[in-house]
C-alpha cells in the first residue's frame, strides 16, 4: 500500500522507494555496528573460548596458560567429585532447578496479581507503585553480603542467642499448630522479601503489558455487566499471555543468576587451578537453563499459551 | 395509636422488603458489597506489602541514627535513646565514602549513557530497519540474555588482560558502549518492543516529507520514546551502581579508584580489619568495638549509605518512571 502511494505522489521519482530501502539498510548496519562488534569481540570469542576451556585442564604459568586436553573429565568432575564445605555442585544444581520450577509459577501468579491491583484506580496509587519498585533498586549482591554481616558475625550472634527480637516459629509452636503448617508459614514470611525483590521487574513488565490492552474492551465488558473477576479471566489474562513467556525467561535467568550455583562457579573461578572445571560447570548451567526454556516453550505450545488470539 | 405505629412499621418493613426483593437492587447491592470487600482486601494487602518493603530500610535508618553505645540497649528498638551521627561517621571512614561515591556515580553515569545509546540504536534497527538476517541477529541478542556472565567471565578476563585493560574503568565503558554491558540484551529487547509499538504512520509521513532515516529516528522516534529511555536509563544506572560482579572481574575498584560496592563487600567480610586499617576504631571505645553486634551495625549502616543516593535519586525520577509505564507499555 505504501508503495503504491509513494508512486502516485511522486511519479517522477519512481526509484525513490528502493533508494529509501537502501538507505534504511545502510543505517541499519550503522545502528547495529556497535552491537555487532561487541557481540563478536566480547561475546562470541569468550563464548567459544570458554567452551574450549571446558575440555581442557588449564595451568597458569608465568609464560601463559598451559592447557592439556582431557575430554569430558571436567564435566565428570563437576558432577561427581565436586564438593564444598557443606554442599556440592550437583546438589545445588538440582536444588536450584527444582526451586526455579516451583518458584517461577508462584512468582508469575504473584506478580500478575500485584500488577492487576496496581493497575486499579485508588487513592495513593502513584505512591504505592513507587514503593513497589524500590526492591528493584535495593536488590544488590553487595548489600546482601553486608546485611549477612559476614558469616563470622552471624555465627557469633547465633551463639549468643541475640539478634532475633521476635521468634515467630517459637510463638507458633506454642499455639499448637501443625508442624508442617508452621514451617510453611515461617518459610513464606522469610521469603516475602525475596519474592518481592525478584518480582519487581516481572510486575513492571506485566503492568506495562496490561496498559497495552485496548481500553474499549474493558468498556464493552463494563456495559455488558461483567464483574471484575470475569474481566480478568476473559480480557486481561488472554491479552497478557503473550508476555508471560518474556517474564518467565527473565525470572528464570534471574533465579539462576542469584542462586548458589552461580556462586559456586564464581568461587571455583577464584581458584586458578580449577578454571577448566569452572568453565565446565558454567556450561552445565547454561545447558540446564536452555533445557528448561525448551521445556517451557513446548508446554506453551501444547497449552497454546503465548499466542495472541487477536493476530490470527 | 398503637395500631397506627404497628401499621407504620409494617408498611416500612414491606417497603424495605420490596426494595430488596427487586432483582435490580439485589444486583446493585451484590456488586456494591463485593466492591467494598475488594477495596478492603486490596488496601490491607498493598499496605502490608509496602510495609514489608520499607521495613528493612526504616530499620537501617533507625540504626544509623543511634549512638554506638546503644547497640544492645534493649530499650532501643525504633527511636534512639541518644541521637548520634557517630555510626554514619565510622561507616564513611570505612567505605572511604566521598571518593567512592564520586567514582561510583561517574562510572554508573557514563556507563548508563553508553548503554542507552548502543541499545537504543540496536533496538531501533531490530524493530524498524529490518533486513534479511536481522531475525538471526536478534537470536544472538536472546543468547546474550540467557547466558550467565559466569560462563564467559574467565575468557573475558583473559581477553581483557591481553589487551591490557584490566584494572581500568575503560573496560566497563567498552562493554557498555558496544552493547555487552550488564543485561544489555534485555535493554535491546525493551527498546525493540517499544519502537515496534509506535505507529507506522509517523515513519511514513516523515519519509514522505523527505526526512532521512537518521532524521526520522532522531527527531521523531526518539522524542516519542521518552518512556523507554527513562526505564532503561534507570535500570542501567541502578544495575551498574549495584554491580559487584563485572567490577570484580575487571578489577576496576582499586586504591586509586575505590567503588562503593567493592568497598562494602570487602568491609563486610572483615569488618574488624576494615575498622582497624581505616582508623575507624579510634573513634570509639574498646568496650564498643569488641561487641559483635556493633560490627553488624556498621555493616548495616554502610549498606544504607551505599543505597541512600540511589533512593534519593529514585525519589526524583520516580514520577516520570511510573508515568512512563503508564503511557508507553514497554512490552508492546
Amino acid at each position: 500500500m505504501a508503495e503504491l502511494e509513494q508512486k502516485t505522489i511522486r511519479p517522477h521519482k519512481g526509484k525513490s522507494l528502493t533508494g529509501y530501502k537502501r538507505q534504511k539498510m545502510i543505517w541499519a548496519i550503522i545502528f547495529l555496528a556497535p552491537w555487532i562488534i561487541g557481540f563478536l569481540m566480547f561475546f562470541m570469542i569468550p563464548f567459544i573460548r570458554s567452551l574450549y576451556f571446558s575440555f581442557y585442564t588449564l595451568e597458569p604459568t608465568p609464560d601463559g596458560i598451559i592447557s592439556t586436553y582431557n575430554g569430558f573429565q571436567n564435566y565428570v568432575y563437576a558432577f561427581n567429585q565436586h564438593v564444598t564445605s557443606n554442599s556440592s555442585f550437583r546438589v545445588e544444581l538440582i536444588n536450584t532447578t527444582l526451586d526455579a520450577l516451583i518458584n517461577i509459577p508462584v512468582l508469575l501468579i504473584f506478580s500478575l496479581f500485584i500488577a492487576v491491583m496496581l493497575n486499579m484506580k485508588f487513592k495513593g496509587r502513584a505512591l504505592v507503585r513507587a514503593i513497589f519498585f524500590i526492591p528493584v533498586i535495593l536488590n544488590s549482591a553487595a548489600v546482601s553480603t553486608a546485611l549477612g554481616g559476614g558469616d563470622a558475625i552471624a555465627q557469633l550472634l547465633e551463639e549468643q542467642g541475640i539478634g532475633q527480637i521476635f521468634n515467630l516459629e517459637f510463638y507458633l509452636i506454642q499455639t499448637g499448630m501443625m508442624p508442617w503448617l508452621i514451617s510453611f508459614i515461617v518459610g513464606l514470611i522469610d521469603r516475602i522479601y525475596t519474592i518481592l525483590s525478584l518480582a519487581g521487574v516481572p510486575i513492571l513488565l506485566f503492568l506495562a503489558s496490561i496498559q497495552t490492552v485496548p481500553k474499549h474492551l474493558y468498556e464493552a465488558a463494563k456495559i455488558e455487566g461483567a464483574t471484575g473477576y470475569e474481566t480478568f479471566w476473559l480480557i486481561t489474562l488472554p491479552n497478557v499471555s503473550p508476555h508471560i513467556i518474556t517474564v518467565t525467561v527473565f525470572a528464570l535467568v534471574d533465579t539462576f543468576l542469584t542462586s548458589s550455583v552461580s556462586r559456586i562457579i564464581s568461587d571455583e573461578l577464584g581458584n586458578s587451578n580449577r578454571w577448566g572445571e569452572s568453565a565446565a560447570m558454567a556450561w552445565i548451567y547454561v545447558s540446564t537453563i536452555i533445557l528448561i526454556l525448551l521445556l517451557l516453550v513446548v508446554i506453551a505450545k501444547v497449552f497454546k499459551i503465548g499466542g495472541s488470539h487477536y493476530e490470527d | 395509636m398503637k395500631t397506627k405505629i404497628v401499621k407504620f412499621v409494617k408498611s416500612l418493613y414491606q417497603n424495605i422488603h420490596d426494595y430488596f426483593k427487586q432483582p435490580k437492587t439485589k444486583l446493585v447491592w451484590k456488586r456494591k458489597s463485593s466492591d467494598i470487600m475488594l477495596k478492603i482486601i486490596r488496601t490491607i494487602l498493598l499496605f502490608g506489602l509496602c510495609f514489608v518493603i520499607l521495613f528493612p530500610t526504616i530499620q537501617q535508618i533507625s540504626m544509623a541514627l543511634r549512638a554506638p553505645e546503644d547497640v544492645n540497649n534493649p530499650a532501643v528498638i525504633w527511636i534512639p535513646e541518644t541521637w548520634s551521627l557517630m555510626n554514619i561517621k565510622i561507616s564513611m571512614v570505612v567505605l572511604d565514602y566521598w571518593r567512592a561515591l564520586l567514582n561510583t556515580f561517574k562510572l554508573s553515569f557514563i556507563s548508563m549513557s553508553l548503554q542507552i545509546i548502543s541499545t537504543a540504536l540496536a533496538g531501533y534497527a531490530f524493530s524498524r530497519l529490518r533486513f534479511k538476517g536481522s531475525n538471526i541477529l536478534f537470536l544472538g541478542v536472546m543468547i546474550t540474555i540467557i547466558t550467565p556472565p559466569q560462563a564467559l567471565s574467565l575468557a573475558q578476563y583473559l581477553y581483557f588482560r591481553d589487551i591490557g585493560l584490566i584494572g581500568k574503568e575503560i573496560s566497563i565503558y567498552l562493554m557498555s558502549g558496544l552493547g555487552m554491558g550488564i543485561r544489555s540484551g534485555i535493554f535491546i529487547y525493551i527498546f525493540r518492543q517499544f519502537f515496534r509499538g509506535l505507529p507506522k504512520e509517523l515513519e511514513e509521513s516523515a519519509q514522505l516529507d523527505g526526512a532521512s532515516v537518521f532524521r526520522t529516528f532522531w527527531n521523531i522516534m526518539l522524542p516519542n520514546a521518552r518512556g523507554a529511555l527513562v526505564t532503561v536509563g534507570l535500570f542501567a544506572f541502578v544495575w551498574q551502581w549495584n554491580d559487584a560482579y563485572y567490577v570484580a572481574i575487571f578489577d576496576v575498584s582499586t586504591e586509586m579508584f575505590p567503588l562503593l560496592t567493592m568497598q562494602l563487600i570487602n568491609a563486610a567480610e572483615g569488618m574488624y580489619q576494615a575498622l582497624f586499617y581505616t582508623g575507624g576504631l579510634e573513634l570509639i571505645g574498646q568496650n564498643v568495638w569488641e561487641n559483635p553486634l556493633f560490627l553488624a551495625l556498621i555493616s548495616n549502616v554502610s549498606a544504607l549509605l551505599m543505597m541512600l543516593p540511589l533512593l534519593i535519586m529514585y525519589l526524583f525520577v520516580q514520577k516520570q518512571f511510573v508515568e512512563s509505564i503508564e503511557r508507553t507499555g514497554i512490552v508492546g
